[in-house]
C-alpha cells in the first residue's frame, strides 16, 4: 500500500470501518489501537482549578475573572504526551476524558452523580474515579445558583418555559442552556501570520490607545487586560509542552523516538510565540490553539475551518524546499485526526438524546470549494484529507467536502469513493447554494465565498463570525398540531402536569387558532398554521435572546475573542457582539411531517371529502386505535406525500418551511445581529416525537417526526416510494437559499447499488443533478448488512431501500426472504 | 388503443433511477404482455396484456375492521373475493372482470392493480421529470416489458416523443417480433438490449414456449441495421449454463454477428418474484429449483465469461461494467 493514493483508488463499497490496519503508516494503526484501549471518562482537574480562581477573585470584573480562570487552568493542568504521537495537546490528562465546566451548569451534574451515575447510562456512558466524584460534589456546592443556566432559568417566566423541554417541547434550547455556545471557527490565518507574540503586540497597542476617561473605554480596558492574561497563559501552556517533550526525550532510549520528541519540543518552543514556519509547526499550533478554545468555552462544534486552504502555503513551501515529503504530511494529517478523535465532552442525559454518541461533536473540517474570488480552490491537500479518512475510518473530524460547478472530476471520484466505503463521511456542501445563502444574511461576497461549514452544516464566515448556529431546535409538526386543535395539544387531559395552567376550561397552551372540526376551507388551515407559528416563533426568539444575554453577562470569552475579527478592533468580547457577523440560528424540524399532515387534510377533508375534520382529529386523539383503515390510508401511496416529486405535497412542504423562515429570519438578536433559520434535525426529530401524541400524517404517539429535509417514515411505512431522483426533485423545490443556517438531506443507498464504475458514476450524477437544481447539502448512508437485517425484520420501515438484484435494482423489502439472505451475504466483490 | 388524448398503452410499472438497463440514470417503462413464458421469469405480472389485481393477504388489515373491497366489488354477490381468517386471500380469476374497484378501495395495498392505461403524454410527464439526471449521467429512457413490441404502436409513439425531446432511448426486448416492426421502430432507438436464452431451438422452446429462429434472425437484423446492441445471457443452472451452450453462443456472436455487439452480459439466475406469482394465483414454474450457493454460481459465471472472452467477445459478468457505445 502506498501512502500517496491515486485519485480513483477504490476502497470497496459498504465495508465501513470494519477493517484492521486501515492506514499505510504503522504509527497511525498503532495509535488507533492504543486509543481503543481507553473508555470515555470525566476529569475534575479543570473544574477544581476554575473554582479556586472564582473563589479567590470573586470581586474582579467578570471578564478578568474568566481570564484568570483560564490562565490558572493553562498554567497548572496536567499535560500528557502520548506514545508515537507527532502532534501534542489535549483537554484533560487522559484521552477520551471530558473536562468539567461548572461555570455553565451544575445542577444536572450533581443530580446525575447522585441518582443516575454516568457509568450506568444506556448510551454515552462515562466512567469516573471516586476522587473525581468527590471533587465535583464538593465544588458543586459553591456553584449552585451561580451558573449561566441558573441565570437563564431565573430570567425566564412560564411564557418562555412552556414551549421548552421543561414544558411541552415545542422547541429545545438545552444545548446552550447547560453548555457553552461553540459553533465558531477561529481566524487561523491570522494566528498563523502573527503567532501569539504578534497578537500580544496588537492587544498591547490597543490597550495603550484606550482613552481612560470614556466609560466605554473602561470596559475595553478590562477586555484588553483579560486578553493579555490569557495570551501570556497560552504562551506558557505551549512552552510547558516543549519542556515536557524535552524531559521525555532525555529519558527516551529509542533513538528515533528521542529525535521526534526533540523536534516536538522545538516545534512547541517556537510556535509558543512565533508564527509557524513549517507544516508540522503549523499543525502543532493549530491543535493546541483550538484546544484552548475548547478549554475556555465549553462549546462543541469548534470548527477547524478550510484545512486545505489554511495549510497549502506551508505544504507547498516544505515540498518546494524539499524539507518534507508528501508521505510525511499525510502521516501528520492522520495523526491530527486521531488527536481530534480523543476529544470528549460530558452532557446531561437529556442532551445525550440530542447528540448521541458524538463525544466532542462538531469537529468540522472542510476541503474543496471556491476561493475568495470564486475560482476552484481544490489542491493536493484536499485529496490527502479524504485519503486520511479512508486511512483512519474514525468519525472525526466531521468532514465536509465543498463542491461547485467547476469542481474537478478527479476530486469527485475521490470523494465518492470515500463515501462508498460507507462510514457516512464526508458530507457534501454545495457552494452554489451556500454562497448566496450566506450573502442573503448580509455577509460580503468574499466572506461568503470563503465560508466554512460549522458543526453539522452551518455556513459561517470563518474567523469573522459568532453565529450561535445551534441556538435551538423547533418542532414545526407540534405547531401544526396546536394550529388545528385550537391551541391545545392532541390528548390534552387532566393527567398532564400543565393541566391547571393551560389545559382546563378557557385556557390553552398556544394561540387560539380554531379547530379542524370547524374549518370551512383548506385556506383556514394554512392561516391557522401561520398564526400559530408566529405565536411560537415570538417565544422562541425571546428565549434565545434571554440565553444570549445570560452568556454575555456571566461568560465572556477573552481568548476566543483574540481569534475572531473584529473583537480586538472594537474592544468588545465575542459574546457581546465583538464579531463582524452575529447570528442566532434555530433549526426548524419536521418539514416532511407538516407537508404530509397538510396534504392529508387537504385531500381527505376538503377535496375527496372522505372524512370530516372532526373524524380525523378523533383518530389522532385515539392514537389511531379503532381507525385502522384510515391509518392505513394516510400511510399509503393513495395520499399525496412529500418526497415523490409530487407538486401537490411538495408545495405544502415549501409552505411549511417558508412559514417558519418568515417568522424567524432577520429578527434582531442580543449581539446586534440577526436571527437566521436552519432546517435540520440531527437526531432531535426523535426527541420532538417523544413530546407529541399521534399526528395526522400517520404517526402514532411518541414516534419520531420526519428528519431534516427527508420524507416521512412511520411505523406503517415510508411515504417516499419513487427513488432518489424523485427525492432530489422534491427537495430542490424548496427555497433553500433562504435557510441561511443550513439544511441536511440524508441519503440511504445499499452498497450493492453503488458497486462498480457505473454505481460510482451514477451516484455522482444524481448528486450533480441535485446540486444543479439548487440542492444545498447531501450526506450518505451506504447501508450495511446490519441495516439489511433490520430491514428484513421490519420491512414496512424500509420501503424505499433500493438494492441491486440481478440485472436491475429493486426495493429490498419486496424481495423473498431467500433473496434477501443472499443480498445480505453479498461482498464488495459482487458484480450482479 | 386510441383515446381522446392519443394512443394508450398498458403500463405496469415506471421505475425511476434505473441504473442497469442501459447507460447512466434511466427511467424504465414496463409495458404489459409477453408472448414468451420463460420458466425463470421474475415478473409474472408482465405476462398477460390486460390489467390484473394482485392479492397480498399479509397486508390486509382485516375484513371486520375494513372490508371496503367487499363493498366495492360490483359482483360481491358472486363471492369473487375470497377471504379466510378475516383476511382477503384471493380472487376468483374466472369470475373477476378486472374492474379494479376493489384495489382502488383498499387502503392497505393488500389488493393492488398491475397495469394502468396511460397515454404517451402521461408517461412523458414522468420521464421528463428526470431529464437533468439523464443529461448528467448519459442516461435516458428504457422501454421494457413484458414484451415491448406486443404494444408496438404505443412504443413507437413513445419512442418518437422521447427522441423529439432529445432523450437517449433503449429498448429491452426478447425480439420475438415481426422484423418489419423492428425496421419501423429502430430509427427511434439508440440501444437494443436483448437475450440469448439458448442456442438450441428445442431447448429454447422447452424453457420459453417459443423457438429461437425468429429471435436470432432479428438479432442479426439489428446488427445489420448498425444498432448498438447489448446481449444478455441469463445463466440458469441446469438449463443453459453448460459450457457448450456458451461456446455456441460465442460462435454465433463471432460468426453471424461479426462480433458487432457492444457488450455481452452474463447474469446470474435468482429465484425472484415468487410472491408475485402467488399474489396472482399462478404456480411458480421453477418451484423445484434448488438454490445454488453464491460461491458456486459466482465462480461458474466468472468461468463462462472467460470462455466467451477467449472468442474475443466483449463479455462481462453482471451489469456494472460501462457499456462502450
Amino acid at each position: 500500500m502506498s501512502a500517496v493514493e491515486p485519485y480513483d483508488k477504490d476502497w470497496g463499497v459498504g465495508v465501513s470501518g470494519m477493517v484492521d490496519n486501515p492506514s499505510p503508516f504503522p504509527r497511525i494503526n498503532n495509535m488507533l489501537k492504543w486509543l481503543d484501549g481507553f473508555t470515555a471518562g470525566v476529569d475534575h482537574e479543570r473544574a477544581c482549578l476554575v473554582t479556586e480562581v472564582y473563589q479567590k477573585f470573586s470581586g474582579k470584573p467578570q471578564i478578568v475573572k474568566c481570564a484568570e480562570a483560564l490562565s490558572h487552568v493553562l498554567r497548572n493542568i496536567t499535560l500528557q504526551i502520548q506514545p508515537n504521537e507527532l502532534i501534542v495537546g489535549g483537554l484533560a490528562a487522559q484521552p477520551k476524558s471530558a473536562p468539567v465546566f461548572p461555570e455553565f451548569s451544575i445542577t444536572w451534574m450533581l443530580d446525575e452523580i447522585k441518582n443516575n451515575p454516568w457509568k450506568n447510562r444506556t448510551h454515552d456512558v462515562h466512567i469516573m474515579s471516586e476522587e473525581t466524584e468527590k471533587n465535583i460534589l464538593e465544588l458543586g456546592e459553591y456553584w449552585v445558583g451561580k451558573t449561566v443556566e441558573d441565570l437563564i432559568k431565573s430570567t425566564s417566566t412560564d411564557e418562555e418555559a412552556k414551549g421548552t423541554s421543561a414544558g411541552k417541547g415545542v422547541f429545545f434550547l438545552d444545548l446552550y442552556t447547560t453548555g457553552g455556545i461553540g459553533h465558531v471557527c477561529a481566524n487561523y490565518e491570522k494566528l498563523f501570520k502573527l503567532g501569539f507574540g504578534g497578537l500580544k503586540k496588537k492587544v498591547e497597542e490597543k490597550l495603550a490607545s484606550v482613552d481612560r476617561s470614556l466609560p466605554e473605554d473602561i470596559k475595553k480596558r478590562n477586555f484588553y487586560q483579560a486578553q493579555l492574561i490569557v495570551l501570556d497563559a497560552s504562551i506558557k501552556y505551549i512552552k510547558r509542552y516543549a519542556l515536557l517533550a524535552q524531559e521525555m526525550a532525555a529519558k527516551e532510549q529509542d533513538k528515533v523516538r528521542k529525535n521526534e520528541l526533540l523536534q516536538i519540543a522545538d516545534n512547541c518552543a517556537w510556535v509558543s510565540e512565533n508564527p509557524p514556519r513549517t507544516f508540522w509547526e503549523a499543525i502543532q499550533l493549530y491543535n493546541i490553539a483550538t484546544n484552548i478554545i475548547l478549554l475556555e468555552s465549553n462549546g462543541h462544534s469548534i470548527t477547524y475551518g478550510r484545512f486545505d486552504q489554511l495549510f497549502y502555503p506551508f505544504y507547498k513551501n516544505d515540498i518546494d524546499n524539499k524539507t518534507t515529503t508528501r508521505e510525511f504530511v499525510q502521516e501528520l494529517i492522520e495523526n491530527f485526526f486521531i488527536k481530534i478523535h480523543q476529544l470528549n465532552k460530558i452532557r446531561d442525559v437529556g442532551n445525550t438524546i440530542i447528540a448521541t454518541g458524538v463525544r466532542m461533536g462538531g469537529t468540522a473540517l472542510d476541503v474543496g470549494g471556491v476561493d475568495k474570488y470564486g475560482r476552484d480552490a481544490t489542491n493536493d491537500l484536499s485529496y490527502m484529507v479524504l485519503d486520511a479518512h479512508a486511512h483512519t475510518r474514525i468519525p472525526n473530524p466531521w468532514m465536509a467536502a465543498r463542491v461547485h460547478a467547476n469542481t474537478p472530476p478527479e476530486f469527485k471520484i475521490k470523494l465518492f469513493n470515500v463515501i462508498r466505503i460507507g462510514t457516512g463521511e464526508p458530507k457534501i456542501l454545495n457552494d452554489e447554494v451556500y454562497i448566496p445563502a450566506a450573502m442573503n444574511y448580509g455577509r460580503s461576497l468574499e466572506d461568503a465565498r470563503d465560508y466554512v461549514g460549522v458543526g453539522c452544516v452551518e455556513p459561517d464566515a470563518a474567523g469573522k463570525e459568532y453565529g450561535w448556529h445551534d441556538a435551538a431546535y423547533f418542532n414545526m409538526a407540534k405547531v401544526l398540531e396546536l394550529a388545528i386543535n385550537d391551541g391545545r395539544c392532541v390528548g390534552c387531559a387532566a393527567n398532564c402536569p400543565r393541566w391547571e395552567i393551560c389545559g382546563s376550561v378557557g385556557k390553552r397552551l398556544g394561540a387560539q387558532t380554531g379547530s379542524l372540526a370547524d374549518f370551512k376551507s383548506f385556506d383556514e388551515v394554512l392561516d391557522a398554521y401561520d398564526k400559530q407559528m408566529e405565536y411560537w416563533c415570538d417565544r422562541l426568539v425571546s428565549c434565545i435572546n434571554i440565553m444570549d444575554i445570560s452568556h454575555q453577562q456571566l461568560k465572556p470569552l477573552p481568548y476566543l475573542s483574540l481569534l475572531i475579527d473584529d473583537c480586538i478592533e472594537k474592544g468588545v468580547d465575542v459574546s457581546a457582539g465583538g464579531a463582524k457577523y452575529n447570528f442566532s440560528g434555530p433549526q426548524g424540524v419536521g418539514t416532511g411531517s407538516v407537508a404530509d399532515g397538510l396534504a392529508t387534510i387537504k385531500q381527505l377533508v376538503f377535496e375527496d371529502k372522505k372524512v370530516t375534520g372532526a373524524e380525523l382529529l378523533k383518530a389522532v386523539n385515539d392514537n389511531w386505535e379503532g381507525h385502522e383503515p384510515l391509518y392505513a390510508l394516510v400511510n399509503s401511496d393513495k395520499i399525496h406525500h412529500y418526497g415523490n416529486d409530487d407538486n401537490y405535497a411538495d408545495e405544502l412542504a415549501s409552505f411549511a418551511l417558508s412559514t417558519y423562515c418568515k417568522h424567524v429570519e432577520k429578527r434582531p438578536n442580543a449581539r446586534g445581529g440577526m436571527f437566521m433559520p436552519g432546517v435540520y434535525s440531527v437526531s432531535i426529530n426523535v426527541l420532538c416525537g417523544l413530546f407529541q401524541n399521534a399526528s395526522i400524517e400517520g404517526r402514532k404517539s411518541y414516534e419520531p417526526i420526519s428528519d431534516c429535509l427527508g420524507p416521512v417514515h412511520t411505523y406503517a411505512g415510508s411515504h417516499d416510494i419513487s427513488g432518489p431522483t424523485a427525492i432530489a426533485n422534491s427537495v430542490s423545490k424548496l427555497d433553500l437559499v433562504r435557510v441561511g443556517n443550513g439544511t441536511i438531506l440524508n441519503w440511504k443507498f445499499t452498497p450493492t447499488c453503488l458497486t462498480g464504475e457505473t454505481g460510482r458514476d451514477n451516484l455522482i450524477s444524481v448528486i450533480d443533478g441535485f446540486f444543479e437544481k439548487k440542492g444545498m447539502q447531501s450526506q450518505f448512508n451506504v447501508v450495511s448488512r446490519k441495516t439489511l437485517l433490520a430491514a428484513q425484520a421490519n420491512p414496512e420501515k424500509y420501503k424505499g431501500l433500493l438494492v441491486r438484484v440481478a440485472g436491475y435494482s429493486a426495493y429490498f423489502v419486496e424481495l423473498s426472504k431467500e433473496l434477501q439472505d443472499d443480498l445480505i451475504g453479498r461482498t464488495e466483490l459482487s458484480f450482479d | 388503443m386510441k383515446s381522446d388524448f392519443g394512443i394508450e398503452g398498458i403500463v405496469f410499472n415506471i421505475q425511476r433511477y434505473t441504473i442497469h438497463d442501459g447507460p447512466g440514470i434511466r427511467t424504465e417503462v414496463f409495458l404489459k404482455g409477453c408472448p414468451l413464458r420463460c420458466k425463470w421469469c421474475s415478473n409474472p405480472e408482465s405476462m398477460k396484456t390486460g390489467p390484473e389485481v394482485g392479492v397480498y393477504a399479509d397486508r390486509c388489515i382485516g375484513v371486520d375492521k375494513c372490508g371496503y373491497c367487499l363493498s366495492a366489488c360490483p359482483q360481491s354477490q358472486d363471492r369473487v373475493i375470497f377471504t379466510a381468517d378475516n383476511k382477503v386471500t384471493g380472487i376468483d380469476r374466472e369470475k373477476c372482470t378486472n374492474c379494479n374497484k376493489c384495489a382502488e378501495s383498499c387502503p392497505a395495498n393488500a389488493l393492488m392493480t398491475w397495469g394502468n392505461k396511460m397515454t404517451v403524454t402521461e408517461v412523458m410527464k414522468v420521464i421528463l421529470a428526470d431529464r437533468e439526471f439523464y443529461r448528467k449521467s448519459g442516461g435516458g429512457v428504457t422501454l421494457s416489458g413484458g414484451e415491448v413490441f406486443l404494444q408496438w404502436e404505443f412504443a413507437f409513439e413513445l419512442l418518437k416523443e422521447c427522441k423529439e425531446n432529445y432523450l437517449h432511448t433503449c429498448v429491452e426486448s426478447a425480439l420475438h417480433v415481426r422484423t418489419d416492426i423492428l425496421e419501423k421502430i429502430y430509427p427511434y432507438v439508440d440501444l437494443v438490449l436483448t437475450d440469448i436464452k439458448h442456442m438450441n431451438s428445442t431447448k429454447h422452446m422447452e424453457f420459453t414456449g417459443v423457438g429461437n429462429e425468429l429471435i436470432l434472425q432479428n438479432i442479426k437484423k439489428t446488427v445489420e441495421m448498425n444498432k448498438p446492441l447489448v446481449i444478455r445471457i441469463p445463466v440458469v443452472p441446469e438449463h443453459n449454463n453448460c459450457e457448450e451452450n456458451i461456446r455456441t453462443t460465442a460462435e454465433f456472436i463471432v460468426n453471424e454477428l461479426h462480433n458487432r455487439v457492444n457488450q455481452v452480459q452474463l447474469l446470474p439466475y435468482r429465484q425472484l418474484g415468487t410472491e408475485k406469482y402467488s399474489s396472482l394465483g399462478i404456480e411458480y414454474p421453477m418451484d423445484d429449483f434448488k438454490p445454488v450457493k453464491r460461491i458456486v454460481w459466482e465462480q461458474n459465471i466468472i468461468h463462462l465469461v472467460k470462455v466467451m472472452k477467449s472468442y474475443g467477445v466483449p463479455a462481462v459478468a453482471g451489469t456494472t461494467s460501462k457499456i462502450n457505445l
